[in-house]
């Protein structure tokens, strides 16, 4: 971890780029990391899966709108009062009360969206900023915050969102959103702590130091943007476990009533007894949800061996 | 005797964290909407029955004392009275405790063993079609959502093929019969763990595999590893004796690191094969609003996760000569 080549905008084959001189840096290392990821097998397929993904939460408005007996919640077919197999008019089939599964799906992709992503978002936040301080800081600041994330990583987050479900009433999306950002951003902030630590005594943060950087001076502009990559890879994978844990909770019945999720279609199978006669019904969310959840997940791998040349080297090897 | 002065230390750490737990739940159960007489008090009590009830519990003391009076019948292992079984939590959550143990240690080791086993040859074959199949194998695993998992695993094994019951950790007619022996129950007890066993073990053993591949092939650049093939040894003992047992180490950590992950899954197998364990008496409490229950098993959960990391740690030092405490 420690020597993993953090900020090198000369590496790889920048030559072909140096001729546009007007091209931001940013932009530069993006397109360095984006040759070296397209190259990835296991990266192309997950942003592929993360592509038809977004596709489909797009196009979740249309089937409303096309007519109201679509509308994932509330849209209830009049001539279908159970749960019946794919047909042209329902292409995957209804549920328990007529309304179409299809529809359903592609609202849940939307779902899935929202609660990985703002989730992802304020759990890389929080960490990011916790490990910067604490690695910077050091000493007692370190010890304390450390020891806060150490006691926070053992708590299973799932079963945390159940006590509080249990004693709040049904919780809100966002609140479901908040709670598992607050529970996932330990082992984040640890990951950002050591490559902060890896950091503090380089020459470019001891001479801003000395021409009286202020310390939120050096850790916004010259130690976050060092820290970014990793941060970002580990949005990924923070992605994944939101994603599954607000499925997981919906499953078992906790969810937000007010949407329809990809665990809340399977809560819905198994509560209402339709697991064993409609697989129609059963297999294509828990597909969604095990495939996003890999696609997530893959984009990260790859991701990771953009950012550390050492194993793409070996992979490269192989 | 540094191991046993590590074991106390983490043992007063693991106490703080505890503590800290216990009072945090006290906090959330103070903040709760409504107080917590009217979540237990029965619209049909008169007002003077509902004070009593209030005062029987110490619910007319300052939170100050109620808090100190908590942690003492916490400490003293009272931990109040479920509403809905009518007994007292400990008890029940005693009950439920070896089920708990019995289906996640075993899916712990299990899956550990069979990562490690399928990362060595992963790591060994490396850049071949093994090598791939078994890293997108495990990456397909790995990803698979739990409960749709458990669910699929019913239908196929339970429903369709019928080998395996469908729920339970138990079939009463073995249990009510007097004749049936040790062996007879404990086979039964087996038949009703293979279909949840299985599920943890699929979802579990791709993390641990794809750990071992990539420590494996970290160690294979070893020095070691090269004195053992000048040596002329056998391809096999090297892998099997001077690689694996090293690069099997990480595996360890990560196995630890895993444990919260680990009994989420715990939970959500319990509810879907109604395996009779803390996780399942957690998910009852919660959607019955059976607070003592929701709370004690909250609390049993963390010690459960607390100590097994401790146990981890334990392991790690043991097999790791390196390290001395």
């Amino acid at each position: 971890m420690s020597d993993k080549n953090i900020s090198s905008p000369t590496r790889g084959n920048t030559s072909c780029h140096a001729a546009d001189r007007h091209r931001s840096h940013w932009v530069e290392r993006f397109l360095d990391g984006w040759s070296v990821y397209r190259k990835n097998t296991i990266g192309r397929i997950g942003l592929t899966l993360l592509g038809l993904f977004a596709l489909m939460a797009l196009v979740s408005f249309i089937p409303q709108w096309v007519s109201p007996i679509y509308h994932p919640m509330t849209g209830v077919d009049p001539l279908i009062s159970h749960s019946t197999g794919p047909s042209m008019r329902h292409w995957l089939g209804t549920d328990y009360i007529g309304r179409d599964i299809f529809s359903q799906l592609l609202a849940g992709a939307r779902i899935a969206f929202m609660v990985g992503i703002s989730s992802a978002l304020i759990s890389i936040l929080f960490g990011t900023s916790i490990g910067m301080v604490a690695g910077y800081a050091g000493r007692r600041t370190d010890l304390v915050l450390m020891r806060l994330a150490d006691m926070i990583m053992v708590m299973p987050t799932l079963l945390v969102v159940l006590i509080l479900s249990a004693l709040f009433g049904q919780l809100n999306i966002w609140v479901i959103v908040l709670v598992i950002a607050l529970f996932r951003w330990p082992g984040v902030a640890r990951v950002i702590r050591s490559q902060t630590l890896s950091l503090r005594h380089r020459p470019f943060i001891e001479a801003a130091r000395v021409s009286g950087a202020s310390h939120l001076r050096i850790i916004f502009r010259h130690i976050l943007p060092n820290v970014m990559p990793l941060a970002l890879l580990y949005m990924t994978f923070r992605v994944t476990s939101a994603i599954i844990i607000e499925a997981a909770l919906a499953f078992l019945g906790f969810g937000d009533p007010g949407t329809v999720s990809w665990g809340m279609m399977l809560q819905w199978v198994w509560k209402t007894g339709h697991m064993f006669q409609a697989p129609y019904w059963l297999l294509p969310p828990g597909i969604c949800i095990s495939l996003i959840t890999m696609a997530f997940y893959m984009t990260g791998r790859a991701m990771d061996d953009v950012l550390d040349p050492r194993l793409r080297k070996e992979e490269t090897q192989a | 005797m540094g191991l046993k002065r590590f074991i106390i230390r983490r043992l007063v750490e693991i106490a703080v964290i505890f503590f800290v737990i216990m009072t945090l739940l006290f906090v959330l159960f103070r903040l709760a909407p409504g107080d917590p007489v009217s979540r237990m008090v029965d619209p049909s009590m008169t007002p003077e029955d509902a004070r009593l009830l209030m005062a029987s519990m110490g619910l007319d003391q300052p939170v100050w004392t109620q808090y100190l009076y908590y942690l003492k019948n916490a400490a003293t292992g009272n931990l109040g009275v479920s509403f809905h079984y009518g007994e007292p939590v400990t008890h029940i959550l005693m009950n439920r405790l070896p089920n708990t143990i019995l289906l996640f240690t075993t899916s712990i080791i299990i899956s550990a063993l069979l990562g490690v086993f399928l990362g060595k040859i992963a790591a060994w074959k490396r850049g071949e079609r093994t090598d791939t199949l078994m890293t997108i194998g495990a990456l397909f695993c790995h990803t698979l959502f739990l409960p749709w998992l458990a669910l699929i695993m019913i239908w196929f094994f339970a429903y369709w093929v019928g080998w395996f019951p469908i729920t339970g950790m138990v079939s009463p007619e073995v249990w009510i019969d007097p004749d049936a022996g040790f062996m007879v129950k404990a086979l039964d007890v087996l038949h009703h763990m293979a279909l949840p066993l299985m599920t943890l073990v699929l979802i579990h053993f791709g993390s641990y595999l794809l750990v071992m591949r990539s420590s494996m092939l970290e160690t294979l650049k070893d020095d070691y590893i090269i004195t053992a093939r000048a040596k002329g040894l056998d391809e096999k003992t090297i892998r099997d004796h001077h690689a694996a047992p090293n690069a099997a180490l990480p595996v360890v950590t990560s196995v630890g690191l895993s444990l919260a992950f680990s009994i989420n899954g715990g939970a959500l197998t319990e509810t879907v094969f109604t395996w009779p364990g803390l996780g399942r008496e957690l998910v009852f409490s919660v959607s019955h609003a059976d607070y003592p229950l929701a709370q004690a098993s909250f609390l049993l959960i963390a010690i459960v996760v607390l100590l097994a990391n401790l146990v981890v740690d334990v392991l790690y030092a043991y097999l790791d000569p390196r390290i001395r405490y």
